[in-house]
């Protein structure tokens, strides 16, 4: 039995929480360290770097981008100047493993969002390797990729991610490859 | 009803923070747009500007933003950061004399402005890092 002092009490308690619940909404914190490069940055800078050499840098960029729209994306903005290609896709972000899981727990009467779709970004940078004097040489570049993408879920609700698999980038950089070399030989 | 009073005024409470439209368009804040400016300032000692830029987006790079434009004659670079949370960045790079080169940055973390100096003191110190030259405060 509940007595109406602790039913008062209870409420209160309720009251205060959604209080601060709503209060604490409002100060989602930025991270400490954001701006700071962290060693495991520096490794994931190793696994989205790759180096070309003998080429100029204006057909790495022609390669580049070709591979981009390759792999079917639109190109956002670029700026050839300072190497830099921006370019993304609207893709379809359902998977069969959270179907599943979902209809299992549908069967138990709990419904559950899935992925729905996703807007992937990526940004490609170009730039020249440095000589042992610190000035930048002209036929030799490195090529930095990341990838994000902002996924959209069945309810509605939207989440993002910054892409680290390793396999990928291998498979992103085998397609450059390819590219430059077309390009070199004038394919 | 006593509680209904309380929690009234608890909404009042909360709302009281929430600032005007005019105060958002503008980013009204407490500090002066000098303060503002100077921490999130600082000079390099180069004339390149081109030199500068590269090295702004290699470290926005290694801080796992996704760069979304440059641009080499306004010395722009924005980026954005996504993990879980939205960081977005702008970066200002004009030359100041004939021999050295002022870098401003800008961010806001999901809707709000990032107004802590530190924050920007780190940006600074990955990029000193990745373009070999120490960073001097404003003047």
């Amino acid at each position: 039995m509940t007595s109406p002092t602790t039913l008062r009490v209870f409420n209160t308690k309720t009251c205060c929480i959604i209080i601060l619940a709503l209060l604490a909404a409002g100060c989602v914190e930025i991270p400490k360290d954001a701006f700071v490069v962290t060693p495991e940055q520096l490794k994931q800078r190793q696994i989205e770097t790759r180096r070309y050499d003998g080429i100029k840098e204006e057909d790495l960029l022609v390669a580049c981008s070709n591979t981009l729209q390759d792999l079917g994306y639109n190109l956002d903005n670029s700026e050839t100047k300072l190497g830099l290609i921006t370019a993304s896709k609207q893709r379809d972000a359902t998977n069969s493993a959270q179907i599943v899981a979902a209809v299992v727990l549908a069967m138990f009467g709990t419904a559950s969002a899935i992925d729905r779709d996703q807007t992937i970004r990526v940004s490609l940078v170009v730039r020249p390797v440095n000589d042992s004097n610190g000035k930048p040489m002209t036929s030799n570049f490195f090529v930095r990729v990341t990838f994000q993408r902002i996924v959209r879920r069945s309810d509605n609700s939207i989440y993002t991610q910054t892409l680290n698999d390793e396999q990928l980038f291998q498979d992103f950089y085998d397609r450059i490859s390819k590219s430059v070399f077309i390009e070199a030989q004038r394919l | 009803m006593k509680y209904a009073f309380q929690a009234l005024m608890a909404c009042v409470f909360i709302l009281g923070g929430c600032a005007s439209t005019n105060e958002h368009v503008l980013d009204m804040g407490d500090e002066t747009q000098l303060q503002k400016r100077s921490y999130q300032s600082r000079v390099f000692e180069t004339s390149d500007k081109e030199r500068v830029l590269r090295a702004v987006i290699s470290t926005l790079q290694d801080l796992g933003f996704v760069i979304d434009r440059a641009d080499l004659v306004l010395g722009s670079v924005s980026g954005t950061k996504l993990e879980g949370n939205q960081i977005k960045i702008t970066v200002s790079v004009r030359p100041k004399g004939n021999d050295r080169m002022t870098v401003r940055a800008n961010a806001q973390f999901n809707v709000k402005p990032i107004e802590d100096p530190k924050q920007y003191q780190n940006f600074f110190t990955s990029l000193e890092q990745s373009l070999f030259l120490s960073a001097n405060a404003g003047e």
